[in-house]
C-alpha cells in the first residue's frame, strides 16, 4: 500500500505535478472536473447567447440587410448621414446628460432629507415602489398623466385649474387653435373690435335700442346659460338700450337682421359702453333675452362693446407628448433642427422614468449615507465645521464612490432606454422620440424582414458607447 | 425595509454631546422640522399620484373616462366599480386576452428565474470555491458583460435558433423556450456576480471543514454552500423576475407570431390598435403589476439587498 | 498506527515563495505534537498540506505507512477544528456534528449515539438544537471539537483553537484539551503562534520559523537547550538576554561584566544568551557580578521584574518580590552560569 504513492512512475509524477500546479490537493483530476461541470451550464448559455452573437453582430454590421453580402461601411455611412438615424443620438445624449444627474441629485436630496423624518419608512417605500413597473405599464400611467385633454390629464387639468382661476374664461369661448375667431361671429350691426372684442357698428344714443346680431354659437351652447327668445328692448330715455341675439332663424335661414320669433338671445354678455375718445361709461351685462341697458348715460353718441373675455376659450391643454423644441431652431436648416432641438415628449418621458428611478437612487445612496464612518463627521464636529461644511467636506467626498454608481448605472440605462418610448410617444412623436436602442429594434424587427445589417450597425454603437462603463466596472472590480 | 433605514447607534457614550447626533450629522441644512415634513409629504403624493390615477381609472366605468378627470372619483367614490375587471375576466382564456397573457408571462417569468437562481449559483460556486487556473479571468469576463446591451444579441440569436431548427427539428423561435433561453443568458452575469459576491463573504473554512468532514464538491455545494447563499438567491430570484416580468423588448421578439402574448406585449398592442382604450390599458397594466407589487410588498429587504448589490447593471 | 510523517516536504506557490521549506517531522501514534512558530512561518501550511487542503509541492506526508499525497481531503481520515470554528451556520448543532457521519453514509442510529455521546462528554446536551450564533464563544468551540470527536479520526488536527476565547476561558480550554488528548488515545497536532501553549500542552514542540523547522524536541528540551538564536528568543517570557560578548580563554566579557564559561570554547565573537531568572539578586560568584542601571520595573507579586542596562547591554533580570528597587536605582546582580547559552554571531547555532 505504501508503494503506490511512493512509485514515481513518470505518469504518477506528471499527474502529481499537474494537480500541483493547480493548487489542488490530494483529490487528482477529479476535483477539477468537478469544478468545471459545475462550470458548464452558465458557460454555455454566455458562450452561445451573449459571447458568440457580440461578435456576430459585428460581423454582421459589415453586411447587407440579410446578412449575406459584405457591404463595408456602408451600414454605418447611412446611419451617420441619415437625418432620421441622427435624430437617435440627439435624443440618446439628452437622456444622457439629464437622467443620470437628475435622478442622482433627486436620490441624494430625498436620501438626506428622509433620514430626518419619522416617517422616513414610508417615505422611501413610496418612493422607491415604483421599481416595480414595467417601462410599459409606467408608460402607459404617463401617457394618462400628461394627456392633452384636461378632463383625461391630470397636468393639463391642474395647469386649467390654476389658469381659469386668474384668468376665467367666457361664458362663449372661441378657441383660435381649433380655427375659430371672434371676427367670425359677426352678423348684423357689429364689427370687430381691438382685442378680440366686438362692437356695434354704427354709434348708439340713448333711447334708440341697438340690435347686435351673432352667429357661430349653437343654440344648444344659448340654452345651456339659460337663452330665451330674443326680444327688443323698449326704448327708454336718458338710457342705451339694445339686445344681442343669434341673428339665424332655423326656419328662415336667410332672413337676416331681423329679430324672429325663433331666435335665441345671448345671456350674460360683458358689455361696455364706450364713448368716442374709448373711455369707459359704464358696463352692463345682457338677461337671458339678449337684453341690457346702459342707465343714465346723457346725450352723446357711444359704441356698445362686447367684452373680449366674454371669448376667451382660458386655457386649453399642452400636448406635452408632442414635439415641439424647447430650444429655438427655426432658424436653423434641416440637419441643425433635427441635431440640436429638445422636442418636450423627451422631457416628459424623462419625469416618468424619473419617477421608476428615484427610489432606486434614494435607496442605493441611502445605503451609502448609512455606512458613513460617523466618527469621521463626529471628528469634523469637533473640529470646528457646521451642519453645511460636514455634508459638503466630509459627507459628499466620502459619498462621491456610492454617487459615481449611481451615475453609471443609470447611464448604462439610459443608453439602452427602449420601452419607454415606444409606448409613452404617441406615433406622431416617436420619430422625433426615436432613440438607438428603439431604431435598432425598429430596422432589425419591423417592417417585413428588416434590415438586419442597418441593426447590427446600431447595435455595435450601442456596445461601443457601453465600453467606458465595461472599463469602469472592470477597474472597481479588481481595484 | 430595514435595510434602507439606518438606525441609530443604540448605547451611544453619555458623554457625547447632544449636537452630535446622526440626524444633524448628515442633513446639510436645517429647515424648520414642519418645511421639512411638508416638502416630503408633497414629493410624496406626486409619487402616488400615478400609481392612484392608474388604479381609479380602471375602477370608473369607460363611459365616464373622457366626460371627467378620475380625480373626482375621489370626491365621489360612488364611481368606483369593477365593471373592468368583470369584463376582462369574463372573457376567459381567450389568446392575446388579459388572463391567457398573464399566465403567458407567468410561463416565462417563473422558469426564467429559476434557471437564473440555480445556475448562477452553480457558477458562482465553481468561480470561489474551484481552484482551476483562470478563474479570475472569467469572472473579469462576467463583470464585463454585465452592462452588454441586449440589442448586440437579438439579431444572431434569432440566426441561431433558426439554425438549431434545422439541425434537430425545434426551432425555439417563437416559443416560450426561446424566450426564457434569451432571458436566462441575459440574467447570468448579473446572478453569477451577485451570487460571486456573496460566496466570496463565505469563510474557506467553512468549505474546507466540509472537505475534511467528508463531503465532496456537489454535497458541498448542495449542504454548505447553496443554504448559505440562500438570502442572496432569494434576492437574486426576486430581481430577476420583476426583469423578466416586466421585459417587452425580449418577448417581443422572440414570442414572435405566437398566439400567445405576454403582459407587457398586450399592453403595447392595446395602446398600438385601441389608442383610445383606456380602460383596457389601464386595468391590464394594474393587473401586470399586481404580482411584482406583492413580491415587492412582502419581499422588499431582500429585494432592496439585491438592488445594492447590483448597482451596476 | 496513526504517526505522521513529513517527508522533505516543501510548499512553494512560485518559483520564488517557497513557504515551507524541506519540512521533516516524525509525529509517533497517540503523540500531542505542537507546530509553533509566529504568523507567516509556514506552520498552518504545514498542517493544512497534511488536511489536504493544500497540495503538496515536493515531498511525502504519510499517515501510518499510506503516502497521502494524491488522496483527497474526505478520505484521509483526519478532523480538523479551524481557528474560527467553520460551523455551519444554517445547521443545528446536532446537525453540524452529524454532518461529517452523513457524509459517511453511517446509520442514523449510529450517528444518534456517536453525537449524543459526544456532546454530553461536551456538556452541549442541552444546545443541540441551537444554531451556533446562538453559542457563546466557548460553546462554538467545543461544538467544533465535537464535530471532529464523532469522527473518530486517525489524526485530529487543530489550528489555534483557543485564539478566539478570552484568557481565562483559554487556561481552562487548555486543560480540557490535555484531558481530551488522554481520553481519545488519538495523534494531535496542533498549531499555535503562542509559546506558552505549545509549553503547556504539546508532549514535544516543532518550532518552525520562515519556513524552515527550527528544532523540535520535548517542552524541557527546547527551553533547556535552544539550538538557534531563534528557538532561544522565541521561548520563555520575559525573552531570554542576549548581549555581545567575547571569548577568551574560557571567559566570556560583555560590555558590563565578564563570565567564566562552565565549557570550554574556541577563542571567538559571539553572543552570550542567559534568561531572566539567571540573573537574580543572589550573588554565586563575585567574579560574574554586574551592576545594573534599572529603567523599568515590573512588579507581578510572586515575580519581580528589572529591565535596565549593565554596561552598553539591555539586560532583564528576575529578583525577589521583597527587595525595594525603583527605576534609575543601580542594584548589583548575580548570574547563574549553570544555565548560560553561547551562539555563533553568524550561524547563530548554539555553540553552548
Amino acid at each position: 500500500m505504501a508503494e503506490i504513492g511512493t512509485e514515481a512512475t513518470p505518469r504518477a509524477r506528471r499527474r502529481a505535478a499537474a494537480v500541483n500546479e493547480g493548487g489542488n490537493p490530494g483529490g487528482g483530476w477529479r476535483d477539477h472536473l468537478g469544478s468545471l461541470a459545475f462550470l458548464a451550464p452558465g458557460a454555455i448559455f454566455l458562450l452561445a447567447i451573449t459571447v458568440y452573437p457580440l461578435a456576430a453582430t459585428a460581423r454582421n454590421s459589415f453586411y447587407d440587410a440579410t446578412a449575406s453580402n459584405y457591404v463595408g461601411l456602408a451600414n454605418y455611412k447611412e446611419i451617420f448621414s441619415t437625418s432620421s438615424i441622427l435624430v437617435t443620438f440627439r435624443n440618446n445624449v439628452i437622456w444622457v446628460i439629464v437622467f443620470p444627474f437628475l435622478v442622482t441629485f433627486i436620490g441624494l436630496v430625498y436620501g438626506v432629507l428622509s433620514e430626518r423624518i419619522r416617517w422616513s419608512t414610508a417615505f422611501k417605500t413610496i418612493i422607491f415602489m415604483p421599481i416595480v413597473f414595467s417601462a410599459t405599464a409606467s408608460a402607459l400611467v404617463w401617457r394618462t398623466i400628461f394627456d392633452l385633454d384636461p378632463h383625461i390629464g391630470i397636468v393639463n387639468a391642474t395647469i386649467q385649474t390654476a389658469s381659469d382661476w386668474i384668468n376665467p374664461p367666457g361664458l362663449y369661448p372661441v378657441d383660435p387653435s381649433a380655427g375659430q375667431s371672434v371676427a367670425g361671429l359677426v352678423a348684423t350691426g357689429v364689427s370687430a373690435g381691438p382685442k378680440d372684442s366686438l362692437e356695434s357698428s354704427s354709434t348708439v344714443t340713448a333711447g334708440n335700442p341697438v340690435e347686435l346680431g351673432l352667429i357661430g354659437i349653437s343654440p344648444a351652447t344659448l340654452q345651456l346659460v339659460g337663452a330665451q327668445t330674443a326680444v327688443v328692448p323698449t326704448a327708454s330715455p336718458g338710457a342705451v338700450t339694445g339686445l344681442v341675439w343669434r341673428d339665424f332663424s332655423p326656419s328662415n335661414p336667410t332672413a337676416r337682421g331681423q329679430v324672429l320669433p325663433d331666435e335665441l338671445g345671448f345671456p350674460g354678455l360683458k358689455l361696455t359702453l364706450l364713448r368716442s375718445d374709448g373711455t369707459s361709461a359704464g358696463t352692463a351685462v345682457s338677461d337671458a333675452h339678449g337684453d341690457f341697458s346702459f342707465g343714465s348715460v346723457g346725450s352723446g353718441s357711444y359704441k356698445v362693446q362686447i367684452d373680449s373675455s366674454n371669448f376667451s376659450s382660458g386655457f386649453t391643454g399642452i400636448f406635452w407628448l408632442g414635439t415641439q423644441s424647447l430650444t429655438p431652431t427655426s432658424s436653423l436648416n434641416q440637419t441643425a433642427q433635427a441635431l440640436l432641438s429638445v422636442p418636450l415628449v423627451d422631457i416628459s418621458m424623462i419625469l416618468a422614468y424619473l419617477w421608476i428611478w428615484a427610489g432606486f437612487a434614494m435607496v442605493v445612496i441611502g445605503a451609502g449615507l448609512a455606512s458613513l464612518d460617523r466618527e469621521v463627521l463626529e471628528a469634523a464636529r469637533l473640529d470646528g465645521a457646521g451642519e453645511w461644511q460636514t455634508f459638503r467636506r466630509m459627507t459628499m467626498p466620502m459619498l462621491a464612490p456610492v454617487l459615481i454608481v449611481v451615475i453609471v448605472t443609470m447611464l448604462i440605462n439610459v443608453l439602452k432606454i427602449f420601452d419607454i418610448i415606444l409606448n409613452m410617444a404617441p406615433g406622431s412623436s416617436q420619430g422625433d422620440a426615436n432613440t438607438l436602442a428603439l431604431a435598432m429594434y425598429n430596422f432589425g424587427f419591423t417592417g417585413g424582414l428588416g434590415n438586419w445589417g442597418l441593426a447590427s450597425a446600431l447595435a455595435v454603437i450601442l456596445f461601443i458607447l457601453v465600453i467606458p462603463a465595461i472599463v469602469l466596472n472592470l477597474r472597481r472590480i479588481r481595484g | 425595509m430595514s435595510v434602507v433605514s439606518p438606525a441609530t447607534k443604540p448605547g451611544s457614550p453619555a458623554t457625547k454631546p447632544v449636537n452630535l447626533e446622526r440626524r444633524s450629522l448628515l442633513s446639510a441644512i436645517r429647515p424648520s422640522r414642519a418645511i421639512l415634513n411638508i416638502v416630503l409629504v408633497v414629493s410624496a403624493v406626486f409619487w402616488l399620484v400615478p400609481t392612484i390615477g392608474l388604479a381609479i381609472i380602471s375602477l370608473r366605468p369607460e363611459s365616464l373616462f373622457q366626460q371627467s378627470g378620475w380625480w373626482t372619483a375621489l370626491t365621489a367614490p360612488s364611481q368606483l366599480t369593477l365593471s373592468n375587471y368583470q369584463t376582462l375576466f369574463a372573457q376567459g382564456l381567450v389568446a392575446r386576452g388579459v388572463l391567457d397573457s398573464l399566465i403567458t408571462s407567468l410561463e416565462i417569468t417563473v422558469p426564467a428565474t429559476l434557471l437564473v437562481t440555480i445556475i448562477s449559483s452553480l457558477t458562482a460556486y465553481s468561480l470561489v470555491f474551484g481552484r482551476w487556473p483562470g478563474r479570475s479571468v472569467v469572472f473579469l469576463v462576467i463583470v464585463g458583460l454585465l452592462v452588454v446591451p441586449i440589442q448586440v444579441a437579438l439579431i444572431p440569436v434569432v440566426q441561431e435558433y433558426r439554425v438549431f431548427g434545422d439541425l434537430s427539428g425545434f426551432n425555439p423561435f417563437g416559443t416560450i423556450p426561446g424566450v426564457v433561453i434569451f432571458h436566462v443568458a441575459f440574467g447570468l452575469p448579473f446572478g453569477i456576480f451577485l451570487m460571486y459576491n456573496f460566496y466570496s463573504g463565505i469563510p474557506k473554512e467553512m468549505l474546507e471543514a466540509g472537505r475534511i468532514d467528508g463531503a465532496g464538491e456537489w454535497q458541498l455545494f448542495r449542504r454548505v454552500a447553496l443554504p448559505l447563499g440562500l438570502p442572496a438567491a432569494a434576492s437574486l430570484m426576486i430581481f430577476q423576475f420583476i426583469w423578466v416580468w416586466n421585459d417587452l423588448l425580449v418577448a417581443l421578439i422572440f414570442l414572435g407570431n405566437n398566439k400567445h402574448a405576454t403582459l407587457t406585449i398586450f399592453l403595447f398592442e392595446q395602446t398600438r390598435t385601441l389608442a383610445a382604450n383606456y380602460w383596457i390599458i389601464s386595468t391590464g397594466a394594474m393587473i401586470s403589476i399586481f404580482i411584482p407589487l406583492i413580491v415587492f410588498f412582502s419581499f422588499q429587504r431582500y429585494f432592496v439587498r439585491g438592488v445594492l448589490a447590483g448597482a451596476v447593471k | 498506527m496513526a504517526s505522521v510523517t513529513f517527508d522533505h516536504v516543501v510548499k512553494r506557490y512560485t518559483s520564488d515563495l517557497t513557504v515551507v521549506k524541506d519540512f521533516n517531522v516524525e509525529v509517533a501514534d497517540k503523540e500531542f505534537m505542537v507546530l509553533v512558530g509566529p504568523s507567516g512561518c509556514g506552520k498552518s501550511t504545514a498542517l493544512r498540506m497534511l488536511a489536504g487542503l493544500e497540495s503538496i509541492s515536493e515531498g511525502q506526508i504519510r499517515i501510518g505507512d499510506r503516502v497521502i499525497n494524491n488522496i483527497a481531503a474526505k478520505d484521509r481520515d483526519i478532523a480538523m477544528v479551524f481557528q474560527s470554528y467553520a460551523l455551519y451556520p444554517h445547521m443545528s448543532v446536532y446537525d453540524n456534528m452529524a454532518f461529517p457521519l452523513q457524509m459517511q453514509h453511517m446509520k442514523k442510529a449510529e450517528i444518534d449515539k456517536r453525537v449524543k455521546s459526544a456532546s454530553s462528554s461536551l456538556g452541549l446536551g442541552n444546545f443541540l438544537d441551537r444554531k451556533p450564533r446562538a453559542l457563546s464563544g466557548g460553546q462554538r468551540q467545543r461544538v467544533a471539537l465535537g464535530r471532529a470527536i464523532v469522527r473518530n479520526p486517525q489524526v485530529f488536527l487543530l489550528d489555534e483553537p483557543l485564539s478566539n476565547l478570552d484568557a481565562k476561558l483559554r487556561a481552562q480550554t487548555r486543560i480540557e484539551l490535555q484531558k481530551l488528548h488522554r481520553d481519545l488515545g488519538t495523534t494531535f497536532i496542533y498549531v499555535t503562534h503562542d509559546q506558552v501553549e505549545a509549553m503547556t500542552m504539546g508532549d514535544r514542540i516543532a518550532i518552525m520559523n520562515a519556513g524552515i523547522l527550527q528544532q523540535v524536541g520535548t517542552p524541557g528540551d527546547i527551553y533547556d537547550h535552544p539550538a538557534n538564536i531563534f528557538v532561544a528568543g522565541f521561548v520563555g517570557t520575559p525573552t531570554m538576554n542576549f548581549v555581545a560578548a567575547t571569548v577568551q580563554d574560557g571567559v566570556a566579557t560583555a560590555s558590563g561584566f565578564h563570565v567564566k564559561l562552565p565549557k570550554a570554547l574556541p577563542a571567538a565573537k559571539g553572543i552570550l544568551g542567559f534568561r531572566p531568572e539567571a540573573v537574580t539578586d543572589r550573588i554565586p560568584d563575585p567574579d560574574s557580578a554586574m551592576e545594573m542601571k534599572v529603567d523599568v520595573v515590573e512588579r507581578l507579586g510572586s515575580d519581580q521584574f528589572l529591565y535596565g542596562k549593565v554596561g552598553g547591554d539591555s539586560v532583564t533580570a528576575r529578583v525577589d518580590p521583597r527587595i525595594k528597587v525603583e527605576p534609575g536605582d543601580s542594584i548589583k546582580l548575580g548570574l547563574d552560569t549553570r544555565t548560560l547559552h553561547f551562539f555563533d554571531s553568524e550561524t547563530e547555532l548554539a555553540l553552548l
